[in-house]
């Protein structure tokens, strides 16, 4: 499967929309220096070219525009500066109407200008907010200590009273002799004691306390006041919750102790003047200090504020620009440069419908940047295997990241998608049978789909966005799932005589039998779905679940079955011989003898009603397929017919796993002897194609290797085929889940709450039965379904043809550097 | 109605809506057969899932029998 015929339509099926991934090409560009940018931003604009990495080599810096990509660097992180200083400031940028055009250059100087602009705003702001917040704090500690003194000095005054009124009262004996001395002496002999007054923060003042007291030895006279209201610290600018204090200390030695603790403690000091006329005096001065300094600031403010509304005006214009640019210089250094250091060489991938667009784009480039010469433009062969491009619209990429989250197809492999569009809603909704529910969907996802406009240019979250990008996809589950519920006949678990009235009717008028031997088949069976009856009989889940069970295999082996017709055709396409006749043939036989049979026999003993016992009848297939089939038999002719399908089994496993690979042993060989033996041709050109091709197709062939390959996946066939089908079992069991708790709700809640004649508790009723349809089943059981589809589709049908090992097409483009920078 | 007619209402309906998808988006061959294939795909879904549920109906082998409570 190695080889690829680019642009070849053969195969079974003619071109189809992406069945096949687009046709690429690797071209080469040939850009003069002088309009390389311009072509580059044109091409970006295109969106059609995929730029190979010609300097892989070298690192970032030793490429041509390193600067440049300097430059633009430098100019998004001013951009991120001010998008940081726009939310703070709490601005955000608005999409601007005017979309001035603007050169990168002038835009470098402008975005300079600004930020040296915002940054002395900020560092002028920040000094006088700081200048502001340590006055606020000297006012506190003014306030807080004129208190202090005031009220020592009270009581000062009222003990000097007191001790006044004593010396004249009880002048007697006992008065020391010496104490009009003492008290006369005390003045001039007294210690100055110093204070120092500030703020504190207060989860340290504990701990301030201790250690001042420690230090000087408990000569110190601490007081505290508590400040209300948390203060901005100057400092840090955050609010901390002070204290105010004043110490009162004696000699030098204690102050500067103090002074040093008081910086270890990141107490503010403050200034303060035990003169009473100098405090008034200060207080005012401050309060004047504070108002002026308070419309600096605010003026400030409004300053700043300008600024960035004028820059939030045009900031998303310049972020793009910014970003187009960096991008561009990132393509450009992708290139290699010239010998003669005159032109720019580029190699990328494109499709082959885009040719004709590049060479506009390349025109338009070089007449735009007055290039004397144009860009050449040339198509290179290559063996290397072309990237992935599914041309994907909003209905079908939903279904195409599906199968990509699984593996990007291989180069022109058939994909997937195209049948997934329809067969992954058709067997979620086989689990998801419910009309009712299936409505719920669909009213969700149509309004999804009404406000699409709406959604797709805002932002949503990751959920909302995997909703919204699945809409289509949603919308397809919706309506298969009010088909399927048709089929089914629940409608939140309820059935509707819709098409007809019930085919059973009891044996006789009493209607005494139909609890013990049930109703009979009166009329023509129920033309569309599930027979109403049923719901609620004793023999509902025996027969749903013997119907639900067949049905799975059914399903199950006609999608495994695509599943191997498409690997016919890319075996075709590829023009593999080797896979259509020893892998795809054998294939086909293998799964339809065994399960094709199976689901024969469940047809025919639909269709005649027999009683035979299909499990018997497929165990004895194998364990003794000569016996007679006796009371099992379905239709005549069956044991031969069984005969002959378990040989063609059993011949088709060897038939997978020997010839194919000695077929390409074989192949290798001739290939390799053909090749020892062409004749030399001296041109260089085809010199060096031959080189090339010498060291492609030199790759060993290692037999062992190949067969072991061959073994596995024959093994895997042949066993996969059997749990395969066992897999599409979970079709059942699903829809068997679904529809018994739809019908446990409807029962337990619903019913229950109705049959109390009792409006509040209907309420409550209604109420948590709309809970747990929406939770349960609405949320829970659509993404068990939905991942059960994924895993039938990823493994049991992409596993019959699907290579997946391809990489994705990356176009250079601008419409998607958006999201991706960041 | 047998299986046959209701199988030609599917047929029929198949070919309708096909015809609409052609009248309707005509956007070149490759997508015409893209639009196609989805549309015979849906009606071949549609009509297995139908056809599975109305044959296991045809002979039924069993019957239902009402619970006690009815």
């Amino acid at each position: 499967m190695g080889e690829v015929r680019a642009g070849g339509g053969g195969g079974c099926c003619p071109p189809m929309n992406l069945f096949r991934s687009e046709s690429m090409q690797l071209v080469q560009l040939i850009i003069p220096m002088e309009s390389a940018h311009v072509t580059v931003s044109y091409l970006g604009d295109l969106g059609l070219l995929q730029f190979k990495d010609l300097n892989a080599d070298k690192s970032p810096f030793q490429r041509t525009y390193a600067a440049q990509i300097k430059k633009s660097g430098e100019m998004a992180r001013r951009l991120r500066f001010f998008k940081d200083q726009m939310l703070k400031a709490g601005f955000s940028p608005k999409k601007s109407a005017t979309q001035a055009d603007i050169n990168i250059d002038d835009l470098e100087v402008k975005l300079a200008e600004l930020e040296t602009e915002l940054v002395e705003i900020n560092a002028n702001g920040g000094k006088l907010q700081r200048a502001y917040n340590e006055l606020v704090e000297y006012k506190l500690v003014l306030q807080k200590a004129s208190e202090f003194f005031h009220s020592a000095l009270n009581s000062a005054a009222e003990q000097q009273s007191e001790n006044a009124s004593r010396q004249i009262g009880e002048e007697s004996l006992d008065t020391p002799l010496l104490l009009e001395q003492e008290m006369s002496t005390d003045s001039s002999k007294q210690v100055k004691l110093g204070f120092i007054t500030g703020l504190v923060p207060r989860q340290k003042s504990m701990a301030f306390e201790r250690i001042l007291f420690r230090a000087t030895r408990g000569n110190v006279f601490l007081r505290e006041a508590v400040v209300e209201d948390p203060v901005t610290d100057p400092i840090s600018g955050e609010k901390v919750e002070k204290n105010v204090f004043v110490v009162f200390y004696s000699g030098e030695r204690a102050k500067n102790k103090i002074l040093k603790i008081c910086e270890a403690f990141g107490a503010n000091r403050y200034p303060f003047s035990e003169d009473l006329n100098k405090q008034d005096h200060m207080v005012t001065e401050v309060s004047g200090r504070l108002s002026e300094l308070k419309t600096t600031i605010d003026v400030g403010l409004l300053q700043r504020d300008n600024l960035l509304q004028t820059i939030g005006d045009q900031f998303e214009q310049w972020e793009f620009l910014v970003r187009k640019e960096k991008s561009i210089y990132h393509t450009l250094n992708m290139l290699s440069l010239d010998v003669t250091k005159k032109c720019l060489v580029a190699e990328g991938w494109s499709p082959v419908f885009a040719t004709k667009l590049i060479q506009d784009a390349l025109q338009r480039a070089s007449f735009d940047s007055n290039s004397q010469v144009g860009a050449i433009f040339q198509i290179l062969q290559t063996k290397e295997l072309p990237p992935t491009y599914f041309r994907t619209n909003k209905f079908t990429s939903p279904f195409q990241e599906i199968v990509d989250a699984y593996g990007v197809a291989k180069y022109q492999e058939a994909n997937p998608t195209v049948y997934t569009i329809v067969t992954f809603p058709f067997l979620f909704a086989v689990m998801f049978g419910d009309w009712g529910h299936g409505i719920c969907l669909l009213l969700a996802t149509l309004y999804l789909i009404i406000r699409e406009k709406k959604f797709s240019s805002q932002k949503l979250g990751d959920i909302m966005e995997m909703m919204f990008g699945g809409r289509y996809c949603i919308l397809m589950m919706a309506l298969f799932s009010i088909y399927t519920g048709l089929i089914y006949n629940e409608f939140f678990s309820v059935p509707f005589e819709l098409f007809a009235p019930s085919a059973y009717a009891c044996r006789d008028l009493s209607c005494r039998d139909s609890t013990t031997m049930g109703l009979i088949k009166v009329r023509d069976t129920y033309p569309f779905g599930v027979d109403p009856v049923w719901h609620g009989s004793r023999s509902e889940l025996p027969f749903l679940n013997s119907l639900k069970m067949k049905m799975s295999i059914l399903l199950g082996v006609a999608q495994m079955n695509l599943g191997i017709i498409l690997s016919y055709c890319n075996a075709k396409f590829f023009r593999n011989g080797v896979n259509v006749w020893f892998q795809f043939i054998p294939q086909i036989i293998f799964l339809n003898s065994l399960f094709g049979y199976l689901s024969l026999l469940i047809l025919v003993k639909w269709s005649t009603g027999s009683q035979a016992d299909l499990y018997h009848v497929m165990i004895y297939m194998f364990l003794s397929p000569t016996d007679d089939l006796g009371e099992n038999q379905l239709f005549p002719g069956q044991k031969t017919l069984q005969l002959a399908l378990l040989l063609l089994a059993l011949v088709a496993v060897p038939w997978m796993l020997i010839p194919k690979p000695f077929i390409l042993k074989k192949q290798h060989q001739d290939r390799h002897r053909g090749h020892s033996y062409t004749p030399l041709e001296s041109s260089e050109d085809n010199f060096q194609l031959g080189a090339n091709h010498d060291s492609h197709d030199h790759e060993e062939f290692e037999f062992s290797e190949v067969f072991v390959h061959q073994l596995i996946h024959t093994i895997e066939f042949v066993l996969g085929s059997v749990s395969n089908t066992a897999s599409y079992l979970r079709l059942w069991a699903l829809s068997l889940a679904h529809s018994e708790l739809s019908s446990v709700f409807y029962d337990k809640l619903l019913m229950l709450a109705w049959g109390y004649n009792n409006v509040i508790i209907l309420i409550v009723g209604i109420i948590v039965f709309i809970c747990a349809t929406v939770g349960v089943l609405l949320v829970m059981e659509t993404l068990s379904a939905f991942l059960h589809a994924l895993r039938l589709h990823w493994v049991e049908f992409q596993n019959k043809f699907y290579e997946g090992d391809g990489y994705k097409f990356y176009p250079f483009s601008f419409a998607w550097t958006g999201d991706e920078d960041e | 109605m047998g299986f046959l007619v209701t199988t030609l209402i599917f047929v029929v309906i198949g070919i309708i809506a096909s015809l609409c998808t052609r009248i309707c988006c005509n956007r070149g061959p490759s997508t015409n057969l893209f639009h196609l294939t989805l549309v015979i795909t849906a009606t071949v879904c549609c009509w297995m899932m139908w056809a599975i549920v109305y044959l296991a109906q045809m002979k039924p082998l069993i019957v239902p029998i009402l619970s006690e409570g009815e």
